[in-house]
């Protein structure tokens, strides 16, 4: 490979990784709740995005499976899943949160420098292609931790796990080329059951309490 | 060497669990279930017998055993034998008083096999990626066993229980994928930069700062699963709302596996930066644990909850002794098995005790010891166990905690002496007023087929308990010198 190839390349992945980070903001400030998956959905494309750009750049084939994957798991099926629960519970309105939109985004805004600064002293150790996608990569991780924090929604605590487990992809995809595809596949499948599990949840709490507001959840306390 | 012991060791479960799915019939799920628990306990038996004589099994590459994997297996093999009687008596219990349909009844012994099939498989494995996986996937069989009663309180600890786990874990896999990017560059990109016996091997050639940020975010994430406060949250919810057989499973085993991936972290990050930098990040968080679960245990009305927080507390000793290296490590490993034993046998007890009176209200059971004599009995010795008195194996490793932490730093030996004291105190007490005294309400009585498997389990347990607890089997103390080895205690320190 050329070396203009990878310089090219690797401001496309920090590019890609970028407009992750850029989606992760957007979902944040939005209220309403199918926005959010919409959201995710283009969060999920750009990771796809990227991953296959890693694997054009370096040729290591099975991150195509992986961007693949991602597609059919995180931009078919688990979309689907989240819209029927949504349904079912009937939250379309806006969301409640426990901060308010702009704190958040400073919130956010902080995590981001924090994740560069944690990442600082090891992304001399990576790949020169991708190694500046750790830091936004984690920087994803905690913005989907504040997430589910910042919610109160069964519904948007979801997006925030599956939002970190994106975070996650980027991590393992771009600054390090994948974990190997036996891995990969089960993270895949235990996100995928996961979800499902959570959907289930969702359905119960409806059906239980009468709202997916986790906030009412306080007959267990000390 | 035969490696079908440990085959069996993990595919018991699953064909139990898959059987007791298809075949939906009482009887049948029943003989499966026994067999299961036989095959289990035998094979987890076997492997520790195969480890002591060698030194490791391995098959094919992928399941990879040594000392530490095989104390694992002891402990989820046998408390997870004893469990699995007690859930047949327990959920049959249910059944015949037609809480649960018989289709529920067989999807609970599904899932709960599986969960056990998901503990053992994490312990015995080589690639800590596929690890994490396993350990995830038991996250998710017990997520859907904590909700099963389906009431309000069961789903709002279910749903805490996934929404933390799945933070936690998510966290553990930042952390395993910070190990991958620092060691694929010494081992290649490949199944063998993911190996812990590679890792180790080349740990004193990883970047030291990225071994360090991995560990963090290890011990936070895996932290959670077990229970570690200030992550504990959801565990005194989960092990008060979930059926009992699964509370027991809870305490004694995942959170004991959690354990053992915060403590191969720590092997890793020890070769690589020397002991001091994990030890003091995990003394740090045992002691808070102490704290915490020190004061919960004082203001418990539920006793279900008590024995929860028990837990935290009992975790957090076995953590200290690994944070304080040394005799500690060996502590540790004594006390994990110790606690395992102990605190799911004061959970067949209490479950007991709510079959009959169908309430957790520590005030209102008393006389059990008269009432329920294998209930009282198991409560009895266990709460006499979990408060740390001989002769039961946790005074052993509580004594050697305190004399080991006391040689390195004496305030640690104070500030522990101190937690264990407080919780000695209210955990002996409330548990002597439980089982002593007249009995009040009367309460349902229980079948008698209920009363055969719990007693089993019971028994079982008691006497495992009774006999580790004065001396250490010969062959579990070979085991113990080899996991001391593994984190560098008499041998020359790394680095």
């Amino acid at each position: 490979m050329s070396l203009f190839s990878i310089d090219v390349g690797s401001q496309l992945v920090d590019l890609g990784s970028a407009l992750l980070l850029l989606t992760c903001f957007a979902i944040v400030a939005q209220r309403r709740l199918s926005a959010c998956v919409d959201l995710f959905v283009l969060q999920s494309v750009f990771l796809a995005l990227t991953a296959s750009l890693v694997a054009f750049l370096t040729g290591i084939h099975h991150i195509y499976v992986a961007a693949a994957l991602t597609i059919v798991v995180k931009a078919v099926i688990i979309p689907r899943i989240l819209k029927q629960v949504i349904e079912h519970v009937n939250v379309k309105r806006e969301l409640e949160m426990n901060v308010n939109v702009p704190t958040g985004l400073l919130i956010c805004g902080a995590l981001v420098i924090l994740a560069f600064f944690i990442t600082q002293p090891i992304i001399p150790l990576g790949f020169l292609l991708t190694r500046d996608s750790l830091a936004i990569a984690l920087a994803i991780v905690l913005i989907g931790f504040f997430m589910m924090i910042a919610r109160k929604k069964a519904v948007t605590q979801v997006i925030g796990f599956l939002v970190m487990e994106n975070g996650l992809f980027l991590g393992a995809t771009a600054a390090a080329y994948g974990m190997p595809l036996i891995v990969e596949l089960g993270v895949f499948f235990d996100l995928l059951v996961g979800t499902l599990i959570i959907g289930i949840y969702s359905h119960r709490l409806q059906d239980a309490f009468d709202s997916v507001d986790t906030s009412k959840l306080t007959t267990l306390k000390e | 060497m035969s490696s079908w012991p440990l085959v069996l060791l993990v595919a018991a479960p699953v064909i139990a669990g898959l059987g007791s799915l298809v075949v939906q019939q009482r009887r049948a799920i029943e003989v499966l279930q026994c067999a299961q628990a036989g095959a289990m306990l035998a094979a987890a038996a076997l492997v520790a017998g195969q480890i002591i004589a060698a030194g490791e099994a391995s098959v094919g590459g992928f399941l990879q055993v040594d000392a530490l994997s095989a104390w694992l297996d002891l402990i989820i093999g046998f408390v997870g034998s004893s469990g699995t009687l007690y859930a047949v008596g327990y959920v049959g219990e249910e059944l015949d008083r037609a809480h649960v349909s018989l289709k529920r009844y067989s999807q609970f012994f599904c899932l709960f096999d599986m969960y056990l099939a998901s503990m053992l498989l994490a312990v015995n494995l080589e690639n800590i990626a596929i690890m994490w996986i396993a350990i995830e996937g038991s996250t998710l069989s017990a997520a859907l066993l904590i909700g099963f009663d389906r009431s309000k309180a069961a789903l709002e600890a279910g749903w805490k229980y996934v929404i933390l786990s799945s933070v936690g874990i998510a966290l553990a896999l930042f952390g395993t994928i910070l190990v991958y990017y620092s060691s694929e560059h010494i081992l290649g990109v490949s199944n063998e930069a993911l190996r812990w016996s590679q890792l180790y091997r080349v740990a004193e050639k990883l970047d030291p700062v990225a071994i360090k940020v991995a560990f963090i975010f290890a011990l936070i994430g895996y932290g959670t699963k077990a229970g570690v406060a200030p992550m504990h949250t959801w565990l005194p919810d989960a092990h008060a709302e979930a059926p009992t057989p699964v509370s027991a499973m809870l305490s004694a085993n995942m959170l004991t596996v959690a354990v053992y991936a915060i403590l191969r972290f720590k092997a890793v990050t020890d070769r690589s930066v020397g002991p001091e930098f994990a030890g003091k990040l995990i003394v740090g968080l045992a002691l808070l644990s102490l704290a915490v679960s020190a004061i919960f245990i004082l203001v418990q009305r539920d006793y279900k909850r008590l024995f929860a927080y028990s837990s935290i507390e009992h975790i957090g000793i076995a953590l200290l002794g690994f944070g304080i290296g040394g005799l500690g490590v060996f502590a540790g490993a004594w006390h994990l098995m110790n606690h395992a034993l102990a605190k799911s046998t004061a959970f067949y007890g209490a479950g007991l005790v709510f079959l009959r009176h169908d309430h957790k209200s520590l005030d209102r059971v008393t006389g059990l010891l008269e009432q329920m004599p294998v209930a009282g009995t198991a409560i009895l010795v266990a709460g006499v166990a979990l408060a740390g008195l001989p002769p039961f194996g946790l005074f052993i490793s509580e004594v050697l905690i305190v004399a080991g932490s006391y040689t390195i730093r004496p305030e640690v030996a104070y500030v522990f002496l101190a937690l264990l004291a407080l919780a000695f105190a209210t955990l002996l007490y409330q548990v002597l007023r439980m089982v002593l005294g007249e009995p009040g309400e009367a309460g349902t009585a229980l079948g008698r087929q209920c009363r055969i498997f719990t007693s089993a389990a019971v028994g079982i347990n008691i006497v495992a308990l009774g006999t580790i607890g004065l001396r250490v089997p010969p062959g579990l103390e070979t085991l113990l010198a080899s996991i001391l080895k593994i984190f560098g205690v008499g041998m020359e320190a790394p680095r």
